[in-house]
């Protein structure tokens, strides 16, 4: 059940040892014995049902309490195109609307009651379910999570209460800059792909009706899609045997899915211009990620370019450094660059900056995406990436939950069990110059679509500077 | 599959109840070490992954600032990431001669911007433009965030700090063979801070202020709220500050403000992990009994007046409307407080409770419904609600359904039902509380900072379970009174401004 792990030798760190004076803490610091960490993780013990549902089992019994993580392999962007909305809220009516047995306010009050934590969602490529409370009320907890999942009721008075909810939520989608920017951004950048859609419309709200959300609940949450992950406070014999009960007469999965439709997107330069009356610019610049998550060295080599240019390496990343502790234009500023085992993802940069230095801020940043192609980093950054990585590694390991969940992640997405290991692995041999060719390959700042929200009469100098600007009106914004 | 239980069965299997109990919080084996010279530490050893969480309090927050100086102590927060005279700097003599050079321009921009609509904009722009050279010079003996780049290096985690009414809190994790990197950091950090890059840092806290208030419909409404309730104490002034004042506060006010309340005697570290707690005594003495204590914190004697009559204001924005209707109630020791806790739960809490019930489940009326008190803890505070509509459903609407439904709590008690969820509830919180290293620690440091008792926190969870219908009861006909209320609603101003339609 344990595997060791190696990357407990990876972290052995010698320190020269200088004469120590006490008050400097230059002087301490060098003078750290860092003692190497003793440090096995626990490992998951897989199991498979007898249905071929596979179970990542984990006990830990510090705490009297269970922790139930079931992921599904689809999502929403498995349905046909006319139930996107319904999918985007399937699970909010497997909490809310009731089982064939108990009504809404019965599921509201056994959960409250009992102090359970049950939590749905359909997402877009997978979905999760997840159930936990105190391993007393392991009973209650279980039977009411499946019967959630297996027999949902959609009751007609809750799911008219979401769409009251869903419509109210379109009526105010424009009242801050962050949810202008997202969904502009999701439209410029991929049209109107399931992966892009964050908003039901009115349209879709006029079509929630039971049965169609039973079709979507069906073909997400069944057997054949899932993969089941329970850690803490319970036995391993009783809970196979309790999980095998409650699988009893759950059938295969019906058809009807369809595999996710490709996604192109947008390619620049372009630059897009939504106005909004606000003292502070949204800004966010980007294009396709190009890179796909696996065991290859372009991979790694753009994790550790995403952090030293705006991702994890916080205030030493340079955009933070340049456009909010030299310059002072923003308070948060930072890069993302997605990726996903069976496609590429996007990249782009964002911020939020003062009105008055908009065009200011978006050429320093359109020139810090560029720079990491022309201004080598060195090795010292890309040592601070591994470092960070490998130092930080037992904080991936701190409770049970968080060890399974990792293993249904990997299951779900394909990777294989030991994937923290030759991650780690992956970044450590990164070198300066494959991240300077990560991004000469998959940075291009010419080629961004460039995004701003905000009130150009406010602007330091007209956005056509950065280009030919288009102006999206908010109101053409779909979703 | 087996049959759920039913729901006449619940009441069954509720917990027993007695005024003596504990929870487990209360039980956990602190260790409490006090230095000389008032610095506190607790040290929790825990089972489970080498890491180790370090949070630490200090009693200097929001309320602890002095006219024309808002936003300081959060300002000062930010500053506390510049580094030292020996961490973030290539010279610290060179850097610090330059000091007087950078805040004489700053001071003459302070005294132009302060003419209002008479300052002369173009003198402005110069100032604000040498202003930035000068500091952009200072820069050649800066190592720009240094002490980030270490930490980040060790593997630290959750770097970071917050600014509230009453406390500050800075905070991260590290791996539990790199314990003693806390002990040389932070020792230097409140012993030795330079207040570097400080005019820069004023501009990103300005952005913070657009970003949190200036462009959020919700928070701006919060900041006129409570400036609408609180006419003398400071729990009415934005811990953010006032835009004004973010852009004038000079280096030595943060300095003064760093010098009357940065003292060891009052801060609380709560150390949290796999640690050994002798050597974390040991470093505890070696690295912080050697800075003099400070002057002891003062609270703050302003007391709040009572209210004579309900407050409206209403706060135009180009957004959907919402509405905040608070009460004044007691500070967070006061013996009601677990009464009106308990009774937040009662009216809000969950999907169950009497208000999400009627408002959101039956009538459709609202998105969502919150109850809470605050800002602070340790000052009378408002017990605030929050509520979104639907249209066509309006605030008005709403409004007078939440007091309908506090005058029907003042005439029928809670059912034993409603109770028992609510101490389940309790119950479970106790025990998940414990899960998370971080956590413990922050709990800790915050209980012991506020009320200079770590177990205190856990023992305000052990009074909620002994609060009875009565209690709720009493409260509810002590403060509720429309004229202890203020209400804040956000409408849109009568021009819709460009852009932003809906």
């Amino acid at each position: 059940m344990r595997a060791p792990i190696t990357v407990a030798a990876l972290i052995a760190v010698a320190v020269p040892l200088v004469a120590q004076q006490p008050t400097d803490p230059r002087a301490q610091m060098a003078a750290l014995q860092i003692p190497p960490l003793h440090f096995t993780p626990p490992t998951p013990k897989r199991v498979t049902l007898s249905n071929g549902v596979a179970v990542y089992l984990l006990e830990d019994h510090s705490l009297p309490l269970l922790d139930v993580e079931i992921v599904s392999k689809v999502g929403v962007a498995n349905l046909p195109d006319s139930l996107w909305g319904v999918g985007w809220q399937a699970d909010n009516l497997m909490r809310t609307g009731g089982t064939t047995r108990l009504s809404p306010d019965s599921v509201d009050k056994l959960i409250e009651f009992y102090a359970l934590t049950v939590f749905l969602s359909t997402g877009n490529e997978t979905s999760t379910a997840s159930f936990s409370g105190l391993s007393k009320y392991t009973d209650q907890l279980l039977d009411l999570g499946f019967d959630l999942m297996r027999n949902p009721r959609n009751d007609t008075s809750r799911v008219r209460l979401i769409a009251a909810q869903q419509g109210e939520q379109w009526r105010r989608r424009n009242d801050t800059p962050g949810s202008v920017l997202g969904r502009a951004w999701n439209q410029v950048l991929m049209g109107d792909h399931p992966l892009g859609r964050t908003q039901v419309t009115p349209q879709e709200i006029a079509g929630f009706a039971p049965e169609r959300f039973r079709w979507t609940q069906q073909r997400i949450f069944c057997p054949d899609n899932l993969v089941l992950g329970v850690s803490g406070d319970f036995s391993e014999r009783e809970m196979l045997a309790r999980l095998e009960r409650l699988f009893r007469g759950w059938g295969k999965c019906p058809p009807g899915l369809r595999p996710m439709p490709p996604v192109q997107f947008a390619r620049g330069p372009r630059v897009v211009l939504v106005e909004k009356d606000v003292n502070q610019t949204n800004i966010r610049m980007g294009h396709a990620g190009g890179v796909r998550v696996g065991n290859t060295p372009d991979y790694f080599a753009a994790q550790v370019a995403d952090f030293l240019l705006g991702g994890g390496g916080g205030f030493n990343s340079r955009l933070l450094q340049r456009v909010r502790s030299d310059s002072g234009f923003a308070y948060s500023v930072f890069s993302v660059w997605n990726a996903d085992t069976k496609r590429e993802d996007q990249f782009f940069a964002g911020a939020q900056v003062r009105a008055e230095k908009t065009v200011a801020a978006v050429r320093l940043m359109r020139d810090l995406v560029g720079s990491m192609a022309t201004e080598p980093v060195t090795a010292q950054d890309v040592k601070l990436a591994q470092d960070n990585e490998v130092n930080s590694f037992v904080f991936q390991f701190q409770n049970a939950g968080e060890i399974v969940a990792r293993q249904l992640g990997y299951a779900v997405d394909g990777l294989p069990a030991n994937w923290f290991d030759l991650y780690l692995k992956g970044i450590q041999a990164v070198t300066p110059d494959q991240v300077t060719a990560v991004a000469k390959r998959y940075l291009h700042p010419d080629q961004m679509v460039i995004l701003v929200v905000g009130k150009p009469a406010a602007f330091d100098k007209p956005l056509t500077e950065i280009g030919p600007v288009t102006r999206l009106p908010v109101d053409s914004i779909k979703r | 599959m087996r049959l759920l239980v039913g729901l006449t069965a619940l009441l069954a299997i509720a917990p027993p109840l007695g005024a003596q109990q504990t929870t487990p919080g209360e039980r956990l084996p602190v260790v409490k070490y006090v230095l000389p010279n008032g610095m506190t530490f607790l040290f929790l050893r825990r089972e489970g992954a080498p890491t180790v969480a370090f949070v630490t309090h200090f009693r200097a927050g929001g309320v602890d600032e002095w006219t024309g100086i808002s936003g300081t102590a959060h300002l000062f927060e930010h500053m506390l990431f510049k580094g030292t005279r020996a961490i973030g700097t290539k010279n610290y003599a060179a850097e610090q001669a330059m000091f007087p050079r950078v805040d004489a321009v700053a001071d003459s921009l302070t005294a132009e911007f302060r003419k209002g609509d008479e300052a002369d904009t173009t003198l402005l722009a110069r100032l604000r433009g040498r202003l930035h050279q000068l500091e952009d010079s200072a820069r050649q003996y800066v190592v720009s965030n240094e002490l980030d780049r270490i930490l980040t290096e060790n593997g630290a985690q959750n770097l970071n700090a917050s600014t509230g009414n009453d406390v500050t809190n800075y905070f991260f994790a590290l791996p539990a063979n790199r314990a003693k990197l806390w002990f040389i950091l932070d020792s230097d950090r409140i012993r030795n801070p330079v207040l570097r890059e400080f005019y820069s840092e004023r501009d990103v806290v300005m952005e913070e202020r657009r970003l949190r208030v200036e462009t959020s419909p919700g928070g701006l409404l919060r900041e006129e709220f409570l400036a609408a309730a609180y006419r003398a104490h400071p729990y009415g002034r934005p811990v953010v500050g006032v835009a004004s004042e973010i852009q004038t506060v000079s280096r030595t006010a943060a300095q003064e403000y760093f010098r009357r309340f940065y003292g060891p005697n009052n801060a609380v570290v709560a150390i949290v992990g796999d640690i050994n707690v002798d050597s974390m005594k040991a470093w505890a003495t070696r690295y912080f009994a050697d800075i003099p204590a400070g002057e002891p914190h003062r609270p703050v004697v302003t007391q709040e007046p009572p209210q004579h009559g309900e407050r409206r204001i209403e706060v135009e924005y180009d957004a959907n409307p919402q509405v905040l209707i608070g009460y004044h109630v007691p500070e967070a020791r006061h013996p009601d407080a677990p009464a009106l806790a308990v009774l937040s739960q009662l009216l809000t809490g969950g999907r169950t409770s009497r208000l999400f019930q009627r408002l959101v489940i039956k009538e459709r009326a609202a998105t969502n419904i919150f109850s809470g008190s605050g800002p602070g803890s340790l000052y009378p505070r408002l017990f605030t609600f929050t509520v979104v509509p639907i249209a066509p459903h309006t605030t008005a609407e709403l409004e007078g359904e939440i007091y309908e439904e506090l005058d029907r709590l003042k005439r029928e008690p809670p059912s034993p039902e409603e109770l028992q969820r609510v101490r389940n509830q309790i119950e479970a919180g106790a025990v998940q509380r414990l899960e998370d290293n971080f956590g413990l620690a922050f709990q800790l440091s915050s209980s012991e900072a506020l009320w200079y008792d770590w177990r205190q926190t856990f023992r305000d969870q052990t009074a909620l379970l002994t609060v009875t219908a009565a209690d709720v009861q009493r409260v509810a006909r002590e403060y509720f009174d429309k004229s202890n209320r203020t209400v804040a609603t956000l409408v849109r101003p009568a021009q819709p401004a460009a852009g932003g339609t809906n």
